[in-house]
């Protein structure tokens, strides 16, 4: 029995001394929250570990310290945590609560604490949409370490197999033809692999696929007051496209219940030819079926020659308002985020590069076979890409927009109805 | 006892038991099925994950999944887990005792509204996700959160409701006239707690202690929301990690999954035999 | 021998826990629930504006009657097959019974997203192995989440398969604890196995019944986990239940007034639940 205790006291002890060691180093101690784990080894948290181990020789008087949160929750806390004057230094946001984030008050102002020193080419380098989004009244509240650019995947060794090639899809309709074309039965008329589909559960939404649509024709997703716009016209008619997919046999009706994450799986096991995939996916996917077998391109437009907006979504970086040590954070995040930050996250992590110097510079490997697909996303971002607004929070669009397409597919809803029950339900749940 | 069992079931006819037989199967294969599936699917490259019509057997085992698993840091959530639950389970048993003890054989004021009030806190106890913000705003003000102390502290408050409602009833069964001979004997209550009634209540522990273990190794919500220094995080959050925000890595998670489930059923290899052989008896009382 | 305080002195330190954990943050959360909550921290007052807006909510009504079948049903299946596990385990010689029970168990020990994931992947997925062993005979596919009645069915079978391990492990720790020549002298008096089950077995099972019906309901009313993960709520709002609703508001919509204010009205019906089984139960504390 007292052998029992001393162990227990021993590891006790032990565990109080690993505990308490960080707090005793003279270093300034920097808490960053992500959902990446630095000892993880995936590339992107490969790359975080790789960028903190090169700031913190760089910098011996600076101690990163990651605390990984579970993604979804991490922004509320982060806020509650603000309110009471205790969150960690470094925070990333995702864009959906980026509003919030900002008018509470909880993110510095990054152009005192580096911006400013930066040249103007520099600045320039950055500027984009994501830039322009977390610029508000003259104060950079974030810089974005991760762009999602969501858009058309598909299998480009089914493409070829087909004889069809991506520039084929020009329009909405070339996109219905080809998705028919690559749809698969066997002998007893079932089918093995369907043209197109995307994921319809609230659980884990990505943006809808009508959304295009309706920004394409102009028509804005909210209005100036926050209300939700989805029974427009090109609402309906970019709504009766992909759940008519689905009465076609074109799309399958499973993909009522599926979440993102059921949807690449199924495309993984070949059952699907084309999804609407983020560009933050691929590379995840590449490691699955091979660099050949996935790649991106845009959204056809209503007419040929003119993309339609893909939804652009991500994680912006801030600096907490409240943080001790802001000198040795906008320190490390001006090194994360520009150099050599950007090329890391890009090279090591198969991210959509913040800077077009870094599309440049790093030429050779975006030409390389399979990694495509950085261009697309990155001109993209550019030409034809849509954030969601920060003026009002619109946390719920897209399990609305999710549900009328459910309710459309499995109760057979009509299309307009749903729609207009989607907006009511929205704007019910944000008091609008 | 032997020959009234076997009579029962010579007992049971021909169609009970291809009934029981046919059910059991059922119930085998719904639930070994999606474990040794995951035991597969933690043995395949990432190649072999995905494949359709879905593969058995005919793939190149890998440890791959283990290593990057382990690689990060695993091994130390895996510890830290065992220490918690530990904790949790001594600390739930010197609480839930005296308390079970006192509700049973103590008159006091309040006692039936203290009790309904330790039962009526078990929904409290399954850390719903929904008070998650408000608790941590709570905590966060105490200066509770981000300790060693943490976890410990909530996960033995959320399983002492359980273990102190399973103690008291063993408690029940055993008869006061052995309380009183003590007394008689010049014994206290603490010294009846200590002589009498605890070495004939160490099986309701066990079971209480199983509980408190399966609870707190299982714990998620309270687990990742209130501590944030990666040393102070558990084997769940670890576990889940692998679900993140790029989408689902199912080689690592279902490794990670089937290593945290090893423990439990070591415990329960140690411990389930107990109480399927009646050694628990009374453990539960009716 | 008692001292009335003697025993209050016993009960205090595991009630210090169970009040610094539990009790308090119940009365901060309602006095939190009575703010306008904006960026997740409390600002003005608004009394109960919170609460009526919640009732105000169309949705409420239906959502509460789900919850209401889903708990209902899920618990009553629980617990019959756990009783007729258990029974069925107690004659079983050691060796086996206390296989059974491993296998038994499985599902309650692993964690919860995790078993409901590989539970969706093997056999509702159609790229699973259940779909595929359909498809190998000629079969049609089985789309049990494509429609609102088998959603709902679905949720409730893996409920019942998730936590019928720990009915299983409570009753079959009461039913050891039945002495053993109660059921002798019953059989030597005549009786028959229903005889014996139903007036001697069940009355002296009465508290882990009593207990399993209490957790049972209260988790299947509160956990979100396995809801989320298969159906999300859906096909349309199939399965829609209280606890997917305040997950949402909370997570998705960052409604924290509302989510907190039901959060709270789903924890009195808990309290209440449980008062209401153990008056039923005419169960003496």
């Amino acid at each position: 029995m007292s052998k029992i205790k001393a162990t227990g006291l021993a590891l006790c002890a032990a565990l109080s001394v690993t505990l308490l060691s960080p707090a005793v180093v003279m270093a300034d101690t920097v808490r960053m929250w992500t959902f990446l784990n630095p000892a993880g080894t995936s590339p992107r948290e490969v790359a975080l570990a790789q960028i903190i181990k090169d700031f913190e020789s760089a910098n011996p008087d600076i101690d990163i310290v990651v605390e990984p949160q579970v993604w979804d929750q991490m922004t509320p806390k982060f806020l509650a945590a603000h309110g009471n004057r205790s969150a960690p230094d470094i925070i990333w946001v995702v864009t959906d609560f980026l509003g919030d984030a900002i008018q509470s008050g909880s993110l510095a102002d990054l152009n005192e604490l580096f911006i400013n020193k930066w040249s103007e080419e520099k600045k320039a380098d950055f500027k984009d949409a994501y830039w322009n989004l977390t610029s508000v009244q003259g104060k950079q509240y974030g810089l974005f370490a991760s762009r999602n650019y969501i858009a058309l995947m598909y299998r480009p060794d089914l493409f070829a197999n087909a004889g069809i090639k991506p520039e084929d899809i020009k329009t909405w309709d070339d996109l219905k033809a080809v998705a028919q074309k690559l749809t698969v039965k066997d002998s007893g008329n079932k089918v093995t692999r369907y043209g197109f589909s995307a994921a319809y559960s609230e659980q884990q939404a990505d943006p809808h696929p009508v959304i295009p649509h309706i920004l394409a024709s102009g028509e804005p997703l909210f209005t100036t007051e926050g209300k939700a716009n989805f029974a427009s016209d090109a609402g309906v008619k970019g709504m009766q496209f992909f759940t008519g997919m689905v009465k076609d046999g074109i799309s399958p009706s499973q993909a009522a219940t599926w979440t993102v994450d059921d949807l690449f799986e199924q495309f993984a096991s070949d059952r699907i030819a084309m999804v609407q995939g983020s560009a933050v996916r691929v590379s995840t996917l590449q490691g699955k079926l091979g660099k050949d077998k996935v790649a991106l391109m845009s959204w056809p437009g209503a007419v040929a020659g003119k993309p339609s907006p893909s939804v652009m979504a991500g994680w912006s970086v801030g600096i907490w308002s409240g943080s001790k040590v802001k000198a040795s954070a906008a320190k490390f995040m001006d090194f994360m985020m520009s150099d050599p930050g950007d090329k890391i996250w890009t090279a090591v992590g198969g991210q959509i590069p913040g800077k077009k110097s870094t599309l440049k510079e790093l030429e050779n490997f975006i030409s390389q076979p399979g990694n495509g697909y950085l261009a697309v996303a990155a001109r993209g971002a550019a030409e034809a890409g849509w954030l969601t607004p920060i003026d009002f929070s619109v946390g719920g669009y897209r399990q609305a927009l999710n549900r009328a397409t459910q309710q459309i597919i499995v109760d057979g809803k009509d299309v307009k109805a749903a729609l207009k029950e989607a907006e009511e339900h929205f704007n019910r749940q944000n008091g609008r | 006892m032997r020959s009234t069992k076997t009579v029962n079931r010579r007992n049971l006819t021909r169609w009970n038991g291809i009934l029981i037989g046919g059910f059991f199967t059922f119930l085998i294969i719904l639930n070994t099925a999606p474990l040794l599936w995951g035991t597969l699917t933690s043995l395949k490259s990432e190649a072999d994950l995905f494949r359709f019509p879905p593969t058995l057997f005919n793939f190149t085992p890998t440890m791959e999944n283990y290593q990057r698993v382990f690689d990060s840091g695993f091994s130390y959530s895996l510890a830290i887990s065992l220490i918690y639950s530990a904790i949790t389970v001594v600390m739930v048993l010197l609480l839930g005792v005296p308390a079970a003890y006192a509700f049973d054989r103590f008159n006091f004021p309040g006692r039936r509204p203290l009790f309904l009030l330790v039962v009526a806190s078990i929904p409290l106890s399954l850390g719903a996700a929904a008070l998650l913000i408000p608790n941590y705003i709570y905590f966060l003000r105490l200066g509770l959160t981000n300790q060693y102390f943490t976890l410990p502290l909530i996960y033995t408050a959320h399983q002492l409701p359980m273990a102190i409602w399973i103690i008291k009833g063993t408690i029940e069964g055993i008869p006061r006239e052995l309380d009183e001979a003590a007394v008689a004997d010049g014994a206290g209550h603490f010294m009846i707690l200590r002589m009498i009634i605890l070495p004939l209540i160490l099986p309701a522990l066990g079971a209480a202690g199983v509980m408190a273990f399966v609870g707190s190794w299982n714990e998620f919500v309270a687990s990742t929301v209130m501590v944030d220094a990666p040393e102070l995080r558990p084997v769940q959050p670890a576990i889940y990690n692998f679900i993140g925000y790029f989408g689902r890595e199912w080689g690592p998670l279902s490794a990670a999954a089937i290593m945290g489930v090893v423990p439990i059923l070591i415990v329960f290899m140690l411990l389930g035999r107990l109480i399927v052989s009646g050694l628990t008896k009374g453990s539960v009382k009716g | 021998m008692t001292s009335r305080s003697t025993g209050l002195l016993y009960i205090v330190p595991a009630f210090s826990a169970l009040a610094l954990v539990l009790f308090s943050p119940v009365f901060y959360g309602f006095w939190f629930s009575l703010h306008r909550i904006r960026y997740g921290t409390a600002s003005e007052f608004i009394g109960l504006g919170n609460y009526t807006q919640l009732l105000s909510d169309p949705g409420m009504a239906a959502t509460f009657g789900r919850t209401a079948i889903h708990t209902a049903v899920s618990v009553a299946l629980t617990v019959a097959i756990s009783l007729a596990i258990a029974l069925w385990v107690h004659r079983l010689p050691p060796n086996r019974g206390s296989i059974v029970q491993m296998i038994v168990i499985i599902p309650w020990i692993t964690s919860t997203v995790v078993a409901t994931l590989l539970f969706k992947w093997v056999f509702i997925s159609d790229i699973g192995m259940a779909m595929s062993i359909l498809r190998m005979f000629g079969l049609p596919d089985l789309q049990l989440l494509s429609d609102p009645n088998s959603a709902m069915g679905l949720l409730i079978a893996v409920s019942v398969w998730k936590r019928l391990g720990y009915a299983l492990i409570i009753l079959l720790a009461g039913l050891k604890s039945i002495p053993e020549d109660y059921e002798e002298a019953a059989s030597l008096d005549g009786a028959g196995p229903w005889d014996i089950f139903r007036l001697i077995i069940l009355p002296l099972l009465k508290t882990p019944l009593l207990l399993i019906v209490i957790v049972l309901t209260l988790s299947n009313i509160n956990t979100v986990e396995s809801p989320l993960v298969l159906t999300g709520g859906g096909p349309g709002s199939a399965t829609r239940i209280l606890a997917i609703d305040v997950f949402d508001r909370a997570f998705v919509n960052y409604d924290l007034g509302s989510a907190t204010s039901l959060a709270l009205i789903m924890f009195l019906g808990n309290v209440l639940l449980v008062l209401a089984y153990v008056r039923l139960s005419k169960w003496k504390v």
